[in-house]
């Protein structure tokens, strides 16, 4: 690939968005590599994993990587946090990032599903199918969480809109 | 009437950039008392000095003060520019308006101008009160202790000792040699350790000047520079050192097994044992705590007579010795013996240990094929546990494949942030020492950066690579075990920008130097401190590497700061003359700006005593019967908290008297 | 009886209910009396709240460890993930003032507020730690002597570990898992990708191959290392995962074995002699021939005429 301009990229304004959104260890990243050696994300092939992500996002990088949904595969194992030798913690960069691209809705349409969920009945998970399989092995038909109870509705609802996520326009 | 010279410095533009100098000067001349007040741009230089000294011949000054930089550096100058003109060296006061004048109100011109006359005033004020100082000298005792038996301490020993002073050299080992007698082979020339280091063993061992003291520790320093009351223990080794001849009978015959220290815990040990077969002193020691006693023979009992041969019932240890210098029914006092020894100046040569790989719980520590590179070493060292043969730890098999991992422990938040700045050599080392002899193996080194300063060092990992060593950079995450004691390296190659995992028969890890877990006990009785790292703390990072805070007590080697052999031997020579110095003088200068007891007014309370941090005042019985304080010169530092704490103005702190502090508030702030 | 508040979640209500029974028939015999929080909510899901905003992400988790207070009970969780985000939520609002103030802002508006004296567990960590092997092994009514098990537990439960209040020794190489399915005379062998990620979750849902790359690995390093009669979890999530991912990497004909799943409640509640069409009745990969086996006369403990001690 061609060279890249550094002049030309905006680092320090990207390094501060990172840590805004609660990736301060981004300074402190020293690109060991300890991290991608151990991460789910990038054994499993994703493109941008987390070591990678750090460079990309130290050099200034940001339209270039907003629509690449590999920050969306980390599981928050947090096996990166555990061994991190500068103490960087690098998974709550990744999500810093996933933060950044939230606001721009660069998210993968099967996130969304989960939220609608998540702002309607109280859970990310949830299908009317589940009462019959709960009756299968003996349960009531609903649990006793906020799926049946409208008032804790209200509570989810009311603290999902007040926030930024309420500012997104989703719900 | 005081006749005061007040001389002003530019100090370049560092002073004269921000305060107004001539009105400093010629506000000078208003004080009273003051003869002269003169300006220069540098005080310090030739000319500046030759200014005061003219006036000083010239009889217009006999007391100086300057009006210039920090007394921390520049104090000394000024005060042999006085006693180079016969006045007493303390008639001189130093007024700082740099540090904490024009260097901090850079931007208030006229606020510092005016600040720097109000400064000038008060040094004045004092000056008119300047008494003459002496200082006063000890005589130096003729000897060094060096602590330690490594490649530091031996050389310190041996210089010090070239240069005609005795040297006690305490080694807490059976045998000097420390770690390096455990390396096989030293970068960059692949030289045997032991081949160079033995020769230098040996003289220290049989030199007329060193008294040898191993199977030795510390137990107590008093005193001070010059005068170190040093309390040696000599541990109980439970052998007659006399009669010993280092034939490793004993050891033979004994038998305990207990982890042997020397192989890093590879292999075992009896508890009468010899530390290495090229120890010198070449003695046998028992040691107590694992030995079991298998003779039933408890230290100090009466021997028994057997009824049927007639002949004593010995334990095997004290049958086997050919020189007969086991005899279990001595007495001997667990505790061992005291030895106190007076010297005049102290080298702290105590090396270091490398961490264990129990603390790095994602890189496999329970396989028996994970080792830390010391643990290597032995392994593949002639004297070692496997007489060199290249084997596994887990079915003494040869591996085929082996990897290396530098930075355990080391540049890491969770353990030590410092680099441990050998490892990366000798991982090439012993990679190219394998190589070397089994072209077939598969070596894969994982590196973060690869640091190879020193003369011939990046030439060493260049050729490392030219025989075909795989060198990843990338730092491995975590190890997995894999069936039939093999290993998965789970590790990340940074240029391919892709994981990568190795199946290897071997790991090695490049644990972080640290110092030893008993280190702390000996500083404390040295008064010495640890560093942020855990090393002994330096006087100055730059241009005292081999000083510490104490006077008299030096730093030498790896328990200064991880470093090469070279480094170390540089090192040792630099604290042997740092502590000849004081040896060669002869005596050695006691600063006269120390408190002093006026024994007339002490009304002998005992307030100061517990306060003085360097334990100085002592309550001691006048002719009266009295108590009273008395402060040890020797050991006072002149801090002044027992001149402040004392109920009955009883104390002065010379140089710093109460009329000349009071003269200096007045000054200030009338 | 000691009380203890039970987290569900979502997946275990609503996908594996069949877990969610494991665990009310199991542990009042152990000595937990099951308090149920009322009105809980989504833990809140990594992919959700925690990805777009931390305040938000604190409020929901805050406002489920304020449901437990009030009831004056600890709360436990049998999915790692819902583990992982309250706990790092508690642990991020303990050591963060800033943070902890605007967790009570936030909740003042529904009328609520974090006390922070309700402990976050996994059901794992009162199996192991609380309620401990010997009360587990004198309840038990079948024996899994000579049964092979390959232990999966998961992520969350492991790291970090500077969060969690009970924690493994040394995470890398677990051995509570291991210690509960050995109690029940199960072999339990190592193997290496013991401590993989199973690929659940946001990874499966962004990426579905990808994700089962990782269920590959794990299934290989199981196969062809141990050999295993069932693969047993504490993970809801990583039992959906390998429970599922084996039929469609089947059809696909990527592998050619099958490893029936069980969650760890649901095993042991069969050891306890309970019904398997309460607590084993919904996977993707058959069991019926294990569950068969484990609850058959052949298996029955039988009890030991107790010798005066």
């Amino acid at each position: 690939m061609a060279a890249l301009n550094l002049s030309t990229m905006s680092q320090e304004e990207v390094i501060q968005a990172v840590v805004d959104h609660g990736g301060e260890g981004i300074t402190r990243c020293i690109q060991c590599n300890a991290c991608a050696s151990v991460c789910p994300v990038a054994k499993a092939g994703f493109p941008l994993f987390g070591r990678l992500l750090f460079r990309k996002l130290q050099t200034g990088h940001y339209e270039e990587i907003i629509e690449d949904p590999s920050s969306w595969a980390c599981q928050a194992c947090n096996r990166c946090t555990e061994i991190c030798p500068r103490d960087a913690r690098p998974f709550e960069i990744v999500f810093a990032f996933r933060r950044m691209q939230a606001e721009e809705l660069a998210i993968s349409t099967s996130a969304f599903t989960p939220l609608m969920n998540l702002h309607a009945t109280g859970h990310a998970v949830y299908a009317d199918s589940a009462k019959e399989l709960r009756q299968s092995v003996g349960l009531p038909e609903l649990p006793e969480t906020s799926v049946a109870d409208e008032k804790a509705q209200q509570e989810i609802q009311t603290l999902l809109e007040n926030g930024p996520m309420g500012e997104l326009g989703i719900f | 009437m005081a006749k005061v010279g007040v001389y002003v410095c530019h100090c370049g533009s560092n002073i004269g950039g921000v305060v107004d100098v001539e009105t400093v000067r010629k506000h000078a001349e208003t004080l009273d008392d003051v003869t002269v007040s003169r300006e220069n741009l540098f005080m310090c230089s030739d000319p500046g000095q030759e200014i005061i000294r003219q006036d000083i011949r010239d009889g217009l000054v006999d007391k100086v003060v300057v009006a210039a930089c920090t007394p921390r550096t520049h104090e000394p100058i000024f005060r042999k520019v006085l006693e180079g003109e016969g006045l007493n060296k303390f008639f001189f006061e130093m007024a700082n308006i740099r540090d904490q004048d024009s260097w901090v109100h850079a931007h208030d011109h006229d606020g510092a101008t005016a600040k720097a006359q109000k400064i000038v005033d008060s040094a004045v004020a004092k000056a008119k009160h300047l008494m003459p100082l002496e200082e006063k000298y000890v005589d130096v005792t003729q000897a060094a202790l060096v602590i330690g038996g490594g490649v530091a301490g031996i050389f310190s020993a041996l210089e010090l000792a070239n240069m005609g002073n005795k040297v006690y050299l305490v080694e807490k080992d059976p045998s000097i040699g420390g770690v390096m007698a455990q390396l096989d082979k030293t970068f960059p020339t692949n030289d045997c350790s032991a081949c160079i280091l033995t020769p230098v063993m040996v003289e220290a061992g049989t030199h007329p000047n060193i008294e040898m003291l191993t199977y030795a520790e510390v137990d107590a320093v008093e005193g001070y520079i010059g005068n170190f009351d040093v309390k040696i223990r000599k541990k109980q080794s439970y052998i007659d050192w006399k009669k010993c001849t280092g034939c490793g009978d004993c050891a033979d015959a004994c038998p305990v097994r207990t982890p042997n220290e020397y192989n890093a815990g590879l292999d075992n040990r009896s508890a009468a044992y010899i530390h290495f077969p090229q120890a010198v002193p070449k003695k046998a020691v028992i040691d107590m705590e694992s030995c079991i006693n298998c003779g039933g023979r408890k230290i100090g009992s009466e021997t028994r007579i057997s009824k049927k041969t007639g002949k004593p019932i010995l334990a095997p240890c004290e049958r086997a010795c050919p020189a007969e210098a086991i005899d279990r029914s001595k007495p001997l006092d667990p505790q061992g013996e005291i030895l106190d020894v007076k010297v005049g100046t102290i080298v702290v040569a105590t090396g270091y240990k490398v961490m264990e790989k129990d603390n790095f719980k994602s890189l496999a520590p329970d396989s028996p094929n994970v080792l830390t590179a010391l643990q290597l070493e032995r392994l593949i060292s002639a004297t070692g546990p496997t007489g060199g043969k290249f084997l596994r730890p887990s079915d003494n098999v040869k591996p085929k494949t082996i990897n290396f991992l530098s930075c355990i422990g080391s540049r890491d938040e969770r353990y030590h942030t410092h680099c441990s700045r050998v490892c990366c050599m000798y991982m090439i080392k012993q990679a190219k020492l394998l190589k070397e002899k089994y072209p077939d193996l598969q070596i894969y080194m994982h590196f973060m950066d690869v640091r190879t300063p020193g003369k011939d060092f990046d030439e060493y990992y260049t050729s490392a690579l030219e025989m075909g060593i795989k060198i990843i950079r990338g730092r491995v995450g975590g190890i997995d075990m894999l069936l039939e004691d093999k290993l998965k390296v789970m590790a990340y190659d940074a240029d391919l920008a892709q994981n990568i995992e190795i199946d290897s028969d071997l790991v090695v890890l490049a644990t972080a130097i640290e110092l030893q877990d008993d280190i702390k006990p000996l500083a404390q009785k040295l008064s010495l401190t640890l560093d942020g790292s855990g090393f002994f703390k330096e006087l100055h990072p730059k241009l005292k590497p081999v000083e510490t805070p104490v006077e008299g007590v030096f730093l030498a080697g790896c328990c200064q700061g991880p470093k090469d052999i070279p480094d170390t031997v540089a090192q040792a020579k630099g604290a042997a003359a740092a502590a000849a110095v004081p040896l060669a003088q002869g005596r050695v200068k006691i600063d006269p700006t120390i408190s002093e007891v006026n024994r007339d007014k002490c009304s002998g309370c005992g307030i100061c005593e517990p306060l003085c941090p360097y334990g100085a005042i002592t309550m001691t019985k006048d002719a009266d019967n009295h108590s009273r304080a008395i402060i040890e010169m020797t050991q006072c530092k002149g801090c002044g908290v027992c001149t402040t704490a004392c109920p009955s103005a009883a104390i002065e702190l010379h140089g710093y008297s109460e009329n000349q502090i009071m003269a200096q508030i007045e000054a200030l702030t009338l | 009886m000691e009380k203890c508040g039970i987290y569900l979640g979502c997946n275990i209500p609503f996908r594996a209910p069949d877990i969610e029974q494991s665990f009310t028939k199991v542990f009042p015999p152990l000595g937990i009396d099951l308090v149920t929080l009322e009105g809980a909510t989504c833990c809140p899901a990594w992919g959700t709240a925690p990805s777009f905003d931390i305040d938000t992400w604190l409020a929901v988790s805050g406002r489920n460890i304020n449901i437990a207070e009030q009831k004056d009970v600890d709360i436990m969780t049998g999915c790692n993930s819902c583990f992982g985000v309250m706990a790092e939520a508690k642990h991020m609002v303990e050591y963060n003032p800033a943070r902890r103030k605007k967790l009570k802002e936030s909740l003042s508006k529904i009328d609520r507020t974090f006390k922070g004296t309700s402990d976050v567990f996994h059901i794992s960590h009162v199996l192991h730690n609380k309620i401990g092997l010997d009360t587990i092994k004198k309840n038990l009514k079948y024996t899994l002597k000579e049964f092979k098990i390959a232990v999966q537990p998961g992520c969350h439960i492991l790291w970090p570990s500077e969060v969690m209040d009970i924690k493994e020794d040394n995470p890398f190489f677990p051995t509570m898992l291991k210690d509960l399915c050995q109690v029940l005379d199960a072999d339990v062998p190592h193997y290496s990708a013991l401590n993989g990620c199973c690929g659940m979750g946001a990874m499966r849902s962004t990426d579905q191959d990808k994700s089962f790359n990782l269920v590959k690995t794990k299934l290989f390093s199981m196969k062809e290392e141990i050999n295993p009669d069932m693969i047993v979890t504490t993970c809801s999530s990583c039992y959906l995962q390998l429970d599922g991912a084996q039929k469609i990497l089947r059809e696909r004909g990527e592998i050619d074995f099958e490893i029936p799943v069980f969650y760890y409640t649901q095993l042991l509640a069969l050891c306890m002699g309970f019904d398997a069409a309460n607590v084993a009745a919904i996977s993707e990969t058959p069991r019926d021939h294990i569950i068969q086996k484990i609850q058959s006369e052949a298996r029955l403990i039988k009890e030991v005429e107790n010798e005066v001690a």
